[in-house]
């Protein structure tokens, strides 16, 4: 039953953070895109099996990570995360994070949620719990579905997986691999999420916060071409998201996944900083 | 939040929390570049009172509005809500359901979950949210509603959404910005039985409004503001009886009835059913002796009552 609490000045932070979560999760566009993401590694899968077979067996370092999968279901998750980190999940977090704090101002309601009130700070975390739910949920679709499909439709060695080095690894030590990927992969979104979020909250036209984080990664992109900027490659973001694949070598190197984990921390932190300072003083 | 932090502006001694006071604004300015919304406005709310904001379009109601519920920095000035203020303004919110700048929801949502959002993050709600929602539906008479989309509801049905939201909790203030925007005449009367409803259940209600009849409808007060500035507050009906005009008589003999006054030194015209009466001459009951004195048939001696139409006209073309 509903009683009333005199005395609280804001609503519990785990209520907050499940009102967010089930709004997020509620809204058509968040589906549709999961959606996406699904069918990516159902797309790859068929492909694969549709093309691959029998002539797709040359081995060796060389061939590119899709080749790889030829035959080898357990290499589909990894190759799937590596496709969708390049537009689709970035894409996917920014949209949640324009949302969150833009698009809330857009339609009025972020007026409500200062008012109940729901506090500065806590909006900051309970925005952030919606985000990190949309990315969890989105790299999770994308592994177990790749997993699944690499089994059923592309098949493999009985559940074993092929590395790239050429050396077999059994089924639970391969899950264990598309596992460490699936994390990797969340922690670099969530530094898309933080650096999308803190755009967030200087403007009230999700459109903006979708247009800076995509236009963003493509300047970053171009950047890296280019030879003579060579010593900005530490500082961009998307300068470790070929390290994904470092998980399908035997043994595991782990530099490259670590190091792009840390840039991904620094883009977060300076991410939330922003976020939590600027909504200190937002009008609402 | 410590004293460090503070701000120049809330280092001045706030004065002592006042009960008989809901709402109290002090020196409050607020400039958006060179444009000044809000100029130097000192105004109280008293508790228990209906409060009517008065004034034309883009005079400032919105923005101070906002300031009072702490949405929007002064540039100067305090604002205190129930007894708190400066940093500590966002503690008075709970207490506090508001319709600022029409209502704000989710279109993919129904109304019903939409509600249940906003009641997630309602400090006063606990266990089962449910029952407030409910309520509040019916409240509004939404009820029926209640789980279409959002998306397909008249402007009125969303109005009405977003009372529901400022009533989702008993409130010892509500704001209410322009609620009847979009409403049918029901809606008018609706809004008029939640006001009424909540005046007596010992709320404090502000409402803005451009529709004077409405404010005179519900109001015990008045605050009229112009280009930023406060042109004049208090009770409404003090201030009507202060800008009173005058006597009628009802009488059908007008042509006596004028000559038998002049002659009784009380300057007075032909009037709509009878005979005004300028207010500054004689007195009621010297009238009354000086028409019967001369034979004049008297159905009716009032004092005509001034309308808040005219009491606005007058405010704000003076000051134009």
């Amino acid at each position: 039953m509903t009683t009333a609490v005199p005395t609280r000045t804001s609503a519990p932070l785990g209520r907050l953070a499940a009102a967010e979560v089930r709004w997020v999760l509620r809204r058509p566009r968040t589906l549709v895109l999961l959606a996406l993401l699904g069918l990516i590694p159902v797309a790859l899968g068929i492909g694969i099996a549709l093309t691959g077979g029998p002539g797709a067996g040359e081995d060796g370092d060389g061939p590119g990570l899709v080749a790889a999968v030829a035959g080898n279901g357990l290499v589909l998750p990894i190759a799937a995360l590596g496709l969708a980190l390049a537009l689709l999940l970035p894409l996917t977090v920014a949209t949640a994070s324009a949302d969150a704090l833009a698009g809330e101002a857009s339609h009025g309601t972020l007026r409500g949620l200062l008012l109940a009130p729901v506090g500065r700070g806590r909006l900051v975390v309970m925005k952030a719990a919606g985000v990190l739910a949309v990315a969890v949920l989105a790299v999770v679709v994308v592994a177990v579905v790749g997993v699944i499909t690499g089994m059923v439709v592309v098949g493999g060695p009985s559940g074993t997986l092929i590395t790239l080095s050429g050396t077999t690894l059994g089924l639970g030590e391969a899950l264990g691999r598309v596992a460490l990927v699936a994390g990797w992969t969340i922690g670099q979104l969530l530094a898309v999420a933080a650096v999308a979020l803190a755009i967030s909250s200087f403007t009230e036209h999700p459109l903006v916060v979708l247009a800076a984080v995509l236009g963003g990664l493509i300047v970053f992109g171009v950047l890296a071409a280019i030879p003579s900027l060579e010593w900005l490659q530490p500082l961009l973001l998307t300068t470790g998201w070929g390290a994904g694949t470092d998980a399908l070598r035997d043994p595991l190197p782990l530099d490259g996944l670590a190091s792009s984990s840390l840039r991904a921390l620094v883009y977060l932190v300076l991410g939330v900083a922003v976020t939590v300072v600027r909504m200190r003083r937002r009008d609402g | 939040m410590t004293a460090a932090t503070s701000r120049p502006s809330t280092s001045q001694a706030p004065a002592p929390p006042d009960a008989t006071v809901a709402a109290r604004v002090r020196g409050l300015r607020k400039t958006f570049g060179s444009t000044v919304a809000i100029d130097d406005v000192d105004l109280d709310v008293p508790a228990g009172a209906v409060l009517g904001m008065l004034g034309p379009n883009g005079s400032g109601k919105t923005t101070l509005i906002r300031m009072l519920l702490g949405l929007t920095r002064p540039t100067a000035g305090t604002v205190e809500l129930l007894g708190h203020g400066g940093d500590d303004l966002a503690a008075a919110l709970p207490d506090v359901g508001a319709l600022v700048e029409g209502p704000g929801f989710h279109p993919f949502l129904s109304g019903r979950d939409n509600l249940l959002r906003c009641a997630a993050t309602e400090p006063r709600l606990d266990g089962d949210l449910r029952g407030p929602v409910d309520a509040a539906l019916e409240r509004v008479g939404l009820a029926d509603a209640a789980r279409r989309r959002y998306r397909g509801y008249s402007l009125g049905m969303k109005q009405r959404l977003g009372l529901a939201a400022a009533l989702l909790v008993p409130r010892r203030l509500v704001v209410l910005d322009e609620p009847t925007n979009g409403l049918d005449p029901a809606g008018t009367r609706d809004v008029r039985r939640v006001v009424a409803d909540l005046r007596d259940a010992g709320a404090t209600v502000l409402l803005s409004s451009h529709l004077l009849a409405e404010v005179e409808a519900v109001c015990t007060h008045v605050a009229v503001l112009q280009t930023g500035t406060l042109l004049v507050s208090g009770e409404l009906r003090a201030l009507l009886d202060a800008d009173t005009g005058g006597l009628v008589v009802s009488t059908p003999d007008v042509d006596d009835a004028i000559l038998a006054l002049r002659e009784a030194g009380a300057p007075s015209y032909r009037a709509d059913g009878g005979v005004a009466v300028p207010p500054g001459s004689l007195e009621a009951p010297e009238i009354v002796a000086a028409l019967v004195g001369a034979g004049v048939a008297v159905w009716e001696v009032h004092r005509r009552r001034a309308h808040l139409e005219e009491l606005f006209a007058r405010l704000t073309e003076e000051d134009a």
